[in-house]
Parts: structure tokens; sequence; C-alpha cells
């Protein structure tokens, strides 16, 4: 085949080819190199006119899921490109349609030539070559060439032979490049999907540490996930968490996750309770949300105090709790996910569960991993699930999780759906709080590492009339402990004010409540706590009022900050109210 | 709490008596400012004063705003130990004047 010809420099004004396969090579070096196909092909027509010695030149390429061939590059004295046939119209089509290429010796003789260009352009037709380009069963248009050049004008069935196998290469060509270009997009949106996942990862939380109570995984199972966790901490020391799952994979699941989480963690800084929060991520995602796309979500806050956990489940899967005594115990939904309705039944807020923890386990996941295939090609469960956690009972909260995970993300086959599960364990502060000797439920470190020694315990109604009998208890037991006249004066008076307050602002005067005062001395350390059972109060308003600017009421905080050396409340207790600790170095 | 008032040389002396705090601050305040609106001075007795809390100071800054409003004069007299406490963790030891006896302030206000 590898006839030596001459191409005809004047005309094409191109580099001389002399070589059928240095012409080959020079247009797949072109198509691989370039990044514009349109030119690409121009300059392969215009090789291959000259090579083939031809007047003129047409590259067609089948275009609308085959319907029409179009012109995408001409040569020669009339310039066609863009012109666009039906798929079977003219000598091209035929040819695309029987993928056979086909020598018109002389066109006045052929039924299926389109005369037409000639009467437009003044140029005669007198002999055709056609060949399509295509590789193997994939058509991709075809070339067409026009008159020979010289002598009588007419194709020899030796330039059919060179054509063909020249359209053979140039649909070679164009496929890679067509390949290449889908690779490039192709690789380009997976750049941009790993910086998406990226930034979905940095949404999750980072790990707490060994004996921190909260630890999750989540495992997408495309690049970006649908599904998320969360936890962080709240300044009085309780911790938010949240687990959700929006309805469908990919991209638009993955922002709406993002939004989601974003908006859960920011309003529950200031959101205390579960249930209303829950309500004001549902207000925020129905005002915007696209329709039909929604979040199912278990969200709460757990007190390492006492155990708690205050939860509230939007159309969630429900929950596991693992207690102590190897029972597992569910909590169902009880509202509708975020973002299907913004009204509720139940006012403001989504209904939410207490559950004390005692020591156990509470799970939360999304069904990526109940539903999640086995090796053996069976679903997990929900009783599966509960198996492994016994079977691991022995490990710390975060090996119980990879050891359920690694049952289903086993690394060789693709997940089912993102596998997201966490796990809030108790048992480390369950503990603390066993041998904490702390009075009531109290595990916040209130008197230091060693055992203090109570002196004083009294609970009194939230009465003024009490307050002599608490100032009197407390001045003998300052006495009883060897403070002298003044420290012991300064003592009453802090207590005082601190029931004072208690009964005026926590109780709002009523004198039905309750006034827990325990005094305990821890080797130099006087330690005072002061619990009462009303709503719990906003510690951030409680400051010493501006001694510039005395009214009438609203000193005694400042006399409690004067008179003790530390002054605080702690972490809520469980069953509510407020727990004031104070303390006077002796 | 219980509290005596008496005319004396132009003025009204106020004795106070046991421990004013949150259940008998009402009481003293409502004693203290009758005293003011007698439009004379008034010179309160804290020598039976065991213990005065920061509703009963609050009450003691009210009936001295109350005086000031009208020009009229107020005084704490023999001011108990427990009481003089309280007024300097308010920092009102240098807004009150405070005299060592009941004579001293009926001289401090003529």
């Amino acid at each position: 085949m590898a006839k030596r010809q001459t191409a005809d420099a004047s005309d094409g004004g191109e580099v001389q080819i002399y070589d059928h396969l240095e012409l080959l090579s020079a247009m797949g070096q072109e198509f691989a190199s370039s990044l514009d196909i349109e030119a690409s092909l121009k300059r392969a027509i215009e090789h291959i006119t000259n090579y083939v010695n031809a007047e003129g030149g047409a590259l067609f390429m089948l275009n609308d899921e085959g319907k029409t061939l179009r012109c995408h590059a001409s040569t020669g004295p009339t310039d066609i490109t863009g012109l666009t046939l039906d798929a079977d119209q003219g000598i091209v089509g035929r040819c695309v349609q029987n993928n056979a290429s086909e020598i018109i010796r002389d066109v006045s003789k052929d039924a299926g030539f389109h005369g037409g260009i000639d009467e437009k352009t003044g140029f005669t037709t007198k002999s055709i070559l056609c060949a399509p380009m295509s590789v193997k069963d994939e058509r991709i248009g075809a070339i067409e060439l026009i008159n020979k050049r010289g002598g009588d004008g007419l194709f020899e069935d030796n330039d059919l032979h060179l054509l063909q196998a020249m359209s053979a290469s140039a649909a070679m060509a164009i496929l890679n490049a067509r390949m290449a270009e889908a690779l490039v997009e192709q690789e380009r949106l997976a750049r941009e999907l790993e910086l998406a996942a990226e930034i979905q990862r940095s949404l999750l939380p980072e790990a707490g540490g060994k004996d921190y109570p909260l630890s999750g995984v989540n495992h997408a199972a495309r690049t970006v996930s649908g599904d998320f966790y969360d936890f962080f901490p709240l300044d009085d020391g309780r911790i938010c968490f949240n687990l959700g799952d929006v309805s469908g994979k990919g991209m638009n699941a993955a922002l709406l996750m993002a939004k989601t989480a974003s908006l859960f963690r920011c309003l529950g800084k200031t959101v205390r309770k579960p249930g209303r929060l829950m309500a004001r991520v549902n207000a925020e995602i129905c005002e915007t949300a696209t329709r039909g796309m929604f979040v199912t979500m278990a969200g709460g806050i757990y007190d390492p105090a006492t155990g708690i956990v205050l939860l509230s489940n939007a159309g969630h899967e429900p929950p596991l709790f693992h207690d102590t005594n190897d029972n597992f115990h569910d909590m169902p939904a009880e509202a509708p996910p975020l973002g299907i309705t913004a009204m509720l039944a139940d006012g403001n807020e989504f209904p939410e569960t207490e559950l004390r923890l005692d020591g156990g386990t509470l799970y939360i996941f999304t069904d990526g991993l109940t539903e999640g295939y086995l090796e053996d090609g069976s679903e997990l469960g929900v009783e599966g699930f509960k198996a492994v956690i016994r079977e691991n009972a022995n490990l710390d909260a975060a090996a119980r999780l990879d050891a359920v995970i690694k049952l289903i993300d086993r690394g060789d086959v693709a997940l089912r759906d993102d596998l997201t599960v966490l796990a809030i364990d108790d048992s480390k502060n369950h503990a603390a709080r066993q041998t904490g000797h702390t009075p009531s439920n109290v595990t916040i470190d209130v008197f230091g590492s060693d055992e203090p020694e109570l002196l004083l315990s009294l609970t009194v109604p939230s009465q003024a009339d009490r307050l002599k009998l608490v100032r009197n208890a407390v001045l003998e037991t300052a006495k009883f402990c060897g403070c002298d006249k003044d420290v012991s004066r300064d003592l009453v008076i802090a207590v005082d004010e601190a029931c004072q307050n208690v009964i005026r602002h926590a109780y709002g005067g009523s004198p039905n409540g309750k006034i827990e005062l325990k005094i305990c001395r821890n080797e130099d350390e006087l330690i005072i706590l002061l619990r009462d059972f009303a709503e719990t109060i906003d510690v951030s308003k409680v400051q010493p009022r501006d001694l510039d600017d005395i009214k009438p009421g609203g000193l005694g905080t400042h006399f409690i900050r004067e008179v003790m050396d530390e002054v605080e409340f702690l972490a809520s207790p469980g069953d509510g109210g407020n727990l004031l600790r104070m303390m006077k170095k002796l | 709490m219980i509290h005596n008032i008496k005319e004396q040389g132009g003025a009204v002396i106020v004795a106070l008596e046991g421990d004013v705090d949150l259940q008998s601050s009402p009481d003293a305040r409502k004693a203290l400012l009758e005293c003011v609106g007698r439009k004379m001075p008034v010179v309160v007795d804290l020598s039976g004063v065991g213990y005065i809390d920061s509703s009963g100071v609050a009450s003691l800054v009210e009936s001295l705003q109350s005086a000031r409003k009208i020009g009229s004069k107020l005084v704490l007299a023999a001011v108990s130990e427990g009481a003089l406490r309280v007024l300097q963790l308010a920092r009102l030891d240098k807004v009150f004047t405070i005299c060592n006896s009941v004579e001293a302030g009926l001289e401090k206000v003529k």
C-alpha cells in the first residue's frame, strides 16, 4: 500500500508528506496534541486531499445521534463546511449507511449524486471517492474526495484503496480524540468531586480522643456522601450531637447535607433543647429545600455529668440503646423528616425523648449500615448489628464501630449506600459518677480529687423566713471549722445572698421550691453547694451589678463574688435546676 | 426585725433591730421611707442590727436617694460590725455618712 506519491505542495500550502505511514503518523500526532478537534479535522482533510492528489475533499461526521451528516472540514475550490445532509442522503449517506467505500468514476452516470452544490458554485464534479470512517461497529462519518488532479480527472481503484486506509486511520484518530476529550472532562469532574469530598470530610467532627464518649464513622459510597454526623461541646459541659441521612446520593444530596450539618452546628450552640433545635433546622430547610429532598436526622444533647441523653428523632432509622444488662432498646422516630413540612403538630418543637444511659451506649446509624451487604451477600440487618456489638462488647466504642464497618466496607466491592454510625458510650462517665462520692448525680469534679468531709446538709423550702435558719446553720458550721468571726460572717453573707437569688430569681418568689445546701471541707477548702430545682437560668445574666449604678435590689451576686474565692455554676444537673458551687480558702 | 421611730431635736430617729433580710427588708424599707417622708433629717440607728443583706442595703440606698431628692439628710449611726461589713462590700461606707452614735448622728444632721 505504501505507494510513494507526491502531494501537491503548491495547492494545500502544507509541508509535503511523501509516505502514507508518515501521513498517518502525522495525523495521529495532530489529533493527540491538539485540543481543537475541528482544526485537526481541517488539517487532516487537507493532508488526505493532497496525498490522493484530488481537487477537493470533505469530511462528514454523523451528528444528532446519527440522524444527520455534517461537513466538519473541507478543502478545495468549494468550502462546504457546515453543509448538513440527512444521514442517508447522497453518496456520502449511502457510504455511511452501508459502511462501504465507493468509487464513482463518472458522476453523470450516478443517481445518488447531489448536484445542488455544483449548480451554486459553478464547479463541475466529475469523479468521486468516498470512504466511511468507522471503528469496529461505531460509525463516525465519511471522507469524500472530488476529481483527480490532472489527466481526465477521474479516480482509479488504487486511489480508493488509499482513501480507505486513511479514512480508517482518521476514524481512529477522531475516536481517540473524543475519548481523550471525555477523559479530560471526566478528570475535571473527578477533581471537583474530590474537592467537594474534602470540604465534606472537614464538616465531620475530629475524633475526640481515647476516653471521649462520642465516636463516629462515615464511609461514602461515592466520592461525596449524603450522610453526616457531628458532635461538639456546649459551654455547660454537655455535648450536642446529630446524625443524618439526606435523601438521594450524589452532589445534590451532598450540598443539602452540608447545609443541614452547618445549620445544626450553628443553631445548636444557642438552641439548647433538641426538640426546638430540630424545629428550627426544619424550618430553615423547608424554606429553601428543593422539592422532594428531605433529611432524616436523630440529634440531641448528651450530659456527661448525668449520663442523660435528650434525643429528638426526625424520621430517622430508630437509634439503638444497648444497656448494661445487654438489652437493646430502639428509639423510633416521633416526627417526620426535616424538610417535609414546616407545619408541626406540636407547636414549634419536635418531640424529644429523655434517655438515661447509665453506663450503656446509644448507637445512631443510617440504613446504609443495616442494609449493607456482608461477604455472603446477605444484609447485616439490625439483628446482625446487635450481634456484632455483643461480640465486641469488651472493646471500646470506636473499635466496636470499626468491627461493624469492616464487615460491610471490605474494600473489594463498592458500597451499596453511604455508611454512617455514631456511638455515645456512657460507660466511662458512668464509672466516674459511681466513684465520684458526689451528692445527687453531679459528677463534675466539684471537690477536687480528694474525698471531702461533709459538714452540713440542709434542705429548706424557698421561703424568706427560712433564711435565718440557713444563716445560723452556716455560721455554726463556719465556727465549727475554726473560721474567725469575719470569715464566718462573710460565709453567711454569701450563702444568704445565694439563697435569696434562688428564691427571687430561680423560683420567682414561689414558696413551693426546694433549696439544697451542702457544706463540705476538703483540706483547706470550704466548699458550699447550693442546688435548686427551678428552670435552668442563663448564667451569663448572673453578673455582679455595676456599683456606680446602685439601685434597690441586686447587689447579692456582687457580695458573693467579693467574699468567696471561687464561684461557678456547674453543668445543670440531670433532673433540671441549677447548681452553684462556691469555695472559700480557709 | 422590729423598728422604733421617734422624733428628737428636729430629727427622726429610726432604730432597726434584728436581721434585715429578704423577709424583713420590705418592712424596713417602708419604715425608712416613711421617716424620710416626714421632711426632717433622719438618723438610722443600726446598733441592733445583727445582719443586713443586700436587700436591706438597697432599702437604705433608696431612702438616702429620697432624702437627697427633697434636700433632706439621712445618716447611719452606731453601725454594727456585721452591717458595716456589708456596707463595705457594697462600697457604700463612703456613700453614707456613718456616725459612731445616735447622738453624733443628731449633731451631724443639725
